[in-house]
């Protein structure tokens, strides 16, 4: 039993990070990006090429990691600058969709649909250690960094451009750089978890890479409550643990243990957003419809 | 704290855990357990039903003959053919429910759930998927079903005889597509054939209209299809509402329902696991006339894959429990290893060292929404 839940707080954590950093830009900067499991995926094949090529090294695999994907940030912060809103929504749609388009056919990089294999398990330091405490450390950095960021001019750039970013712009603000800035930060954040995921699951190919991926993203920062600091954690400890611990339950035939349990947390969902719109730590207040 | 609000918190509580409280650990009278890890829900959960049909009705086989001291029950996990929820899928069943023998499914799933049951020495058998790169991902995963170039390799005597020689391949970009291309290829030419042309296509696509005209130009005497669950419909109708009428070929991955149905692929020619189930062996003729009882449906190629690899646990378990030894991986494999040949629905099934099974391949052909052995 330690050891599932062990590796059930692995991956909370991995997706604790991805949230954290995906609520960095949309929570803060107001930039809705529907393509977090792009760098999520840039960031694993990095990670599993320096596993696998060079050494299993984590602190390595994770740099590297948040330096691929930092830096191909960039792809999503050229349409940032130049569109919001929906349009944006659709920008970084059709990144998403070339994205794992190439991940299926970059085979020397990615492995194509095949995904990367017997990625070794990670080491710091020459000794193998577990990805629980690595991701729960790094899980911890970002939110530490998050909220220094957001208390300082920066994040209040950002909560600026979010709310009236042509008001923002008059007033002198760098726009241009403080989305690039955002951009980086969420990315090569989501890079880091990136590489944990590939270490923690010894195997990663495209299917985990997905829109369907960067939905669930979005998910747990809706539902944990966006621009707050630990809202995105909550949503992801709430969208993995449910499905999991419906698992449990005894009396479900095992032809129909998929379908029940996926309408009992659709149920769930749909409810969580009837009473908490705001999401669970989210502001009450918002987010209710008005007569 | 007043008495009401605690006793609403104890109930709440208990409500809560209630999922979690489990029976005491095994006993030695205890079912051993069946773990499945297969999508049961999303666009691949018609897979798992036909998979977890087959493995039930061993079970209940296993129990009517008394082959075991101990009975066997499946414990599910539904993985949406995802790898992640595959990984945790397989974490539960090692180390919560320390399911005995696992039974997978989808390529994905299997290649990620490999190292998390070679960790544990835990036994996991495929039988649904026949990506060939699927051999030897560990000493404690086995394959109960011929790999797919194994597969084509044996059709192409019967595609010659027939006449079919040049072949048009649409072929799934994945390592299942890019084997039975690599194995076309390279064998085709040595049996008198010829690829006349390839066409790769997405997993995700939907549309074979474009693929269909360029199919047509390279006038081929069949189109062979290497895809595999619902997209394998989509081509077949594809091609077919864009005019080709040449012979539809392709392997055992037709053989599900959604293909099956389809009026578009009537006289479709697929390979499978030879399955004989009026004149076979009585192990086979038993399963399928219980199966057609119980579903009111013949049994199809994966509902027997899944009924085999139950079948081999339980003989591998009998055979342990006959030397007083403990049922784990280790013992499991030593058995497999030591036997090697079990009598299986569809005959003799035999294992190589890497656990990967060997059997006869029939060639079948749909007729009237029912598939029809010719070969």
């Amino acid at each position: 039993m330690i050891a599932y839940a062990a590796n059930l707080a692995t991956i909370v954590a991995i997706f604790g990070i991805l949230a954290a950093t995906l609520n960095f830009v949309v929570g803060f900067a107001g930039i809705f990006s529907v393509a977090h499991a792009v760098f999520f995926g840039l960031g694993a094949y990095a990670g599993a090429q320096v596993a696998l090529h060079i050494v299993p090294d984590a602190l390595l695999a994770c740099v590297v990691a948040a330096v691929v994907a930092g830096g191909l940030s960039l792809c999503l912060a050229l349409p940032a600058l130049r569109v919001r809103g929906e349009y944006f929504v659709a920008a970084s749609l059709g990144l998403q969709m070339m994205a794992t388009t190439l991940f299926s056919e970059a085979k020397a990089f990615t492995g194509g649909i095949g995904g990367l294999v017997a990625i070794p398990r990670p080491t710091l330091f020459g000794m193998e250690v577990s990805v629980l405490p690595l991701a729960l450390v790094a899980l911890a950095l970002i939110l530490f960094a998050t909220a220094l960021l957001q208390r300082g001019a920066f994040g209040r750039t950002l909560q600026a451009l979010r709310d009236a970013e042509s008001a923002a712009e008059a007033l002198g603000k760098n726009v241009a750089a403080a989305k690039t800035l955002a951009m980086l930060f969420a990315c090569a954040g989501a890079g880091i978890a990136g590489a944990l995921f590939a270490l923690h699951l010894s195997f990663v190919n495209v299917e985990s890479f997905t829109m369907d991926q960067s939905v669930l993203v979005m998910a747990m920062v809706i539902i944990g409550g966006t621009g707050t600091l630990w809202g995105p954690v909550i949503g992801a400890i709430i969208l993995l643990s449910l499905p999991a611990g419906l698992a449990f339950v005894p009396f479900i035939p095992a032809t129909e243990v998929g379908a029940v349990q996926q309408i009992i947390y659709g149920l769930a969902m749909t409810l969580l957003m009837i009473f908490r719109p705001a999401g669970l730590v989210g502001d009450l207040s918002k987010g209710r419809a008005t007569a | 704290m007043s008495g009401p609000q605690i006793a609403r918190r104890a109930l709440m509580g208990t409500a809560l855990a209630a999922p979690f409280i489990r029976p005491a650990a095994a006993q030695g009278g205890d079912p051993y357990v069946i773990g499945t890890l297969f999508p049961m829900s999303g666009p691949n959960g018609e897979y798992g039903t036909l998979f977890t049909s087959g493995a039930a009705l061993a079970i209940e086989h296993a129990a009517q003959d008394r082959m075991l001291r101990r009975p066997m029950r499946i414990q599910a996990e539904d993985t949406q053919a995802l790898p992640q929820q595959g990984v945790i899928g397989m974490t539960k069943l090692v180390n919560v429910d320390k399911a005995h023998y696992v039974l997978v499914g989808f390529t994905a799933v299997s290649k990620a759930v490999a190292p998390v049951g070679d960790r544990a020495k835990t036994i996991m058998v495929n039988g649904g998927a026949v990506g060939p790169d699927l051999a030897g991902l560990s000493p404690y995963f086995w394959n109960v079903i011929p790999l797919a170039h194994l597969e084509t390799q044996a059709f192409l005597p019967f595609l010659m005889q027939r006449n079919l020689k040049r072949i048009a391949l649409v072929y799934v970009d994945d390592p299942l597509g890019d084997a039975i291309l690599g194995l076309l290829r390279t064998e085709l030419p040595k049996t008198g054939g010829e690829l006349a042309g390839t066409f790769s296509v997405p997993r995700t696509a939907q549309q074979f209209g474009p693929v269909a005209a360029r199919v047509r130009q390279v006038r081929a005497d069949a189109v062979y299809v290497a895809s595999f669950g619902a997209q394998q419909a989509q081509i077949i109708k594809g091609l077919r509402d864009n005019g080709i009428r040449q012979p539809i070929v392709g392997y055992s991955a037709l053989s599900i329902a959604s293909v099956t149905a389809l009026p578009e692929a009537e006289g479709v020619i697929f390979t499978s696991q030879k399955f004989d189930y009026t004149g076979g062996s009585e192990i086979t003729r038993r399963f399928a006339t219980d199966f057609k009882a119980k579903h009111g449906s013949e049994p199809g190629a994966y509902n027997a894959n899944y009924y085999n690899a139950v079948r081999l646990f339980a003989l591998l378990a009998k055979d342990l429990e006959a030397q007083n030894t403990e049922v784990n991986g280790d013992s499991l494999r030593a058995t497999l290893l030591r036997v090697r040949e079990f009598d299986l629905v569809g005959g003799k099934g035999r294992f190589d060292d890497q656990g990967n099974m060997s059997a006869d391949i029939q060639v079948n052909e749909i007729r009237g929404g029912r598939v029809v052995p010719i070969a």
